[in-house]
């Protein structure tokens, strides 16, 4: 029993400790149109910076404050690293950390579809503009 | 940079637009109601809706979430393109200006879109277009609910289900009270509330923050958005315009209108509603790409419009937003409301459960099924991020796509071609729908309805090629002639 009580300090810390580190909520491996939503999950304010190199040298800091997700568009191919702490914790103690690669659809594929858009379109045009019934 | 963490305005004025404004819309609600004595009155406004209110009705239902709030959302996502292909969708309805006439010529004691399908192709087509047009009916049912929980949590950090509630509630109630007479009456009104407001949230921003740090902050963090060479954004512009067509080609929101003006005022009111609706995204959905230049933080993509207007006009701007979203909100959920309790009350109770049923016993059904869908909805917009496509408005929105756009083919070749094929309409409808959504989760949300209308085209012209079908048009102008097989 001494010993419970002895321990009982340690394991109410346990849960505010593991609490205290924010983690991000199953980040997006790829994205092919440039854009995603970030999500993570604490109990305290962040602080949310982006890298486009491995070695975060060229890092800006894209969040800070008390919201749990971000929407991330319009980034060129590219791959994309993305690390999380508390706001109150140390600058250079990171909680997790998570990586994209951004590889957009090639513009065959994209001019591919915009074609066959146009000529669903244009049969459409041609078929109201007879106006009337086909016999 | 701010974020949700710090709603704009106050909850106690929040409470109190809300308030105010739903008191406002149910009173009118009973007020314009209060004469409908059938369901035909109740459904169809008596038949004789004149051109300002036509005009008005037409273009106000189609401003709707889907425009103040997913054109925002889809410039954020897709950039310039995203927000001029949303203002694509106003072909939509200015294509739909000479089949609204050609409906009324065709149909003039029709009551929907499910009657033309029926008596057009027979039964099997018209169960198959049942499930199709209640999917996206339910969809955009859904998404308008959801779009009105997250406006009110994001200008007031009130919780997204009480709010939901409430504008959901609103719009069931006047509904009940006023049928279309009622919802094309508000939508009046609510016109000229969404077009002066979003025009001066527009010209805000413009002013306050400019198109050189617009450009600047968007060139340095998301370069994208500005280039007119973005695949998925490419991909996106006849997906839309094809959406939007197939939205209201086949909706009973649409076809209930076209039943309910006046002589030749459907052709006039659909071609001017569309061309005034055209800059409307454009206005909405440009404040989007000011978020990198106010370094705001966006929790979800259907939320910018919301957060980049509170943001830069500060306790006006949140109040003017909300009045605007609030009004596009009610204009099309009520709309819909209506429009589909018509279509489950003629071809779902009384097409397949009552067949008999009287004129007071349909208008008494009306009713009970407007609260009905009403739950359904408050259901499912309950589970917003939760459920795997109810995710954002525009992927919820853009997955009903792949249905709605399957339907264009089997409409307008139902309307012009004398010899349509109606297994092929049915055919057409299941494969485009089938595939459109196999794109939708293989591809991306921007393609599903481009590939629904393109295999609907192809399975549409192949049978009614191969295997021509004649049909005598006079059996449409009675609406419970007889039946093909």
């Amino acid at each position: 029993m001494r010993f419970f009580r002895a321990l009982l300090p340690f394991l109410l810390c346990l849960p505010l400790a593991a609490g205290a580190q924010p983690t991000f909520d199953a980040p997006p491996e790829r994205s092919t149109d440039g854009g995603f939503t970030l999500a993570w999950e604490a109990d305290a304010p962040v602080v949310l910076e982006q890298a486009s190199g491995p070695d975060h040298a060229n890092a800006r800091i894209l969040y800070e404050g008390g919201d749990t997700s971000t929407v991330i568009s319009g980034l060129p191919d590219g791959d994309y690293r993305f690390r999380l702490r508390a706001a109150d914790a140390d600058a250079e103690q990171w909680a997790d950390q998570a990586t994209v690669t951004v590889k957009h659809h090639s513009l065959a594929r994209a001019f591919g579809f915009f074609a066959v858009g146009a000529v669903v379109f244009l049969v459409l045009i041609g078929a109201i503009l007879r106006g009337r019934p086909r016999s | 940079m701010t974020g949700l963490d710090d709603p704009i305005l106050p909850t106690s004025i929040a409470w109190g637009l809300l308030a105010a404004f739903s008191v406002l819309w149910v009173v009118l609600g009973w007020w314009l109601g209060r004469h409908n004595k059938t369901a035909e009155d109740h459904m169809l406004a008596g038949r004789n809706v004149g051109l300002a209110l036509a005009t008005a009705t037409a273009m106000a239902t189609w401003v709707t979430a889907n425009t103040t709030m997913t054109a925002p959302q889809l410039a954020l996502q897709l950039g310039v393109w995203g927000m001029l292909g949303y203002s694509l969708g106003a072909l939509g309805l200015i294509l739909f200006a000479p089949l609204a006439r050609r409906i009324r010529e065709l149909m003039p004691a029709g009551f929907t879109s499910g009657d033309f399908i029926r008596l057009r192709y027979g039964k099997f087509t018209w169960r198959v277009f049942l499930v199709v047009s209640l999917i996206y009916a339910f969809g955009w049912l859904v998404s308008m609910a959801m779009a009105g929980g997250v406006l009110i949590n994001a200008l007031a950090g009130i919780d997204y289900r009480v709010g939901m509630t409430v504008i959901l509630t609103v719009c069931v109630l006047y509904t009940l009270l006023g049928g279309l007479r009622a919802v094309i009456g508000t939508d009046f009104i609510q016109t000229v509330i969404i077009i002066a407001g979003a025009a001066f949230i527009a010209w805000l921003t413009i002013d306050k923050v400019g198109f050189e740090a617009i450009h600047f902050n968007l060139m340095e963090e998301r370069p994208e958005l500005l280039n007119l060479l973005f695949p998925a954004a490419i991909m996106f512009l006849f997906n839309n315009l094809l959406f939007g067509v197939g939205e209201i080609f086949h909706s009973n929101v649409w076809w209930s209108r076209a039943f309910a003006f006046g002589r030749n005022v459907g052709f006039r009111a659909y071609l001017f509603g569309g061309l005034l609706w055209l800059p409307i995204p454009i206005v909405a959905g440009f404040i989007a790409l000011a978020t990198p230049a106010l370094g705001i933080n966006v929790p979800a993509a259907d939320m910018v419009g919301p957060l980049v207007a509170a943001e830069v006009l500060g306790l006006t701007g949140a109040i003017v937003v909300f009045i605007v979203v609030f009004a596009a909100l009610a204009s099309s959920l009520d709309s819909l409301l209506a429009a589909t309790s018509d279509l489950v009350t003629r071809d779902i109770y009384r097409g397949h459960i009552r067949p008999h049923a009287s004129e007071q016993h349909q208008f008494r059904a009306t009713k009970v099924i407007v609260v009905l869908l009403g739950l359904v909805t408050w259901l499912a917009a309950s589970y917003r991020g939760e459920l795997p496509i109810v995710g954002s408005l525009a992927e919820l929105l853009y997955f009903t796509g792949a249905f709605v756009a399957s339907a264009i083919w089997p409409i307008v070749a139902g309307l012009y071609w004398q010899r349509a094929n109606p297994q092929g309409a049915a055919w057409s409808m299941i494969l485009g729908s089938g595939i459109g959504l196999a794109s939708y989760f293989l591809i991306g949300f921007y393609v599903a309805a481009l590939v629904g209308a393109a295999v609907s085209l192809a399975v549409m012209v192949l049978s009614t090629w191969l295997m021509p079908r004649p049909f005598d048009w006079g059996r449409l102008a009675r609406p419970d002639g007889e039946v093909p097989a």
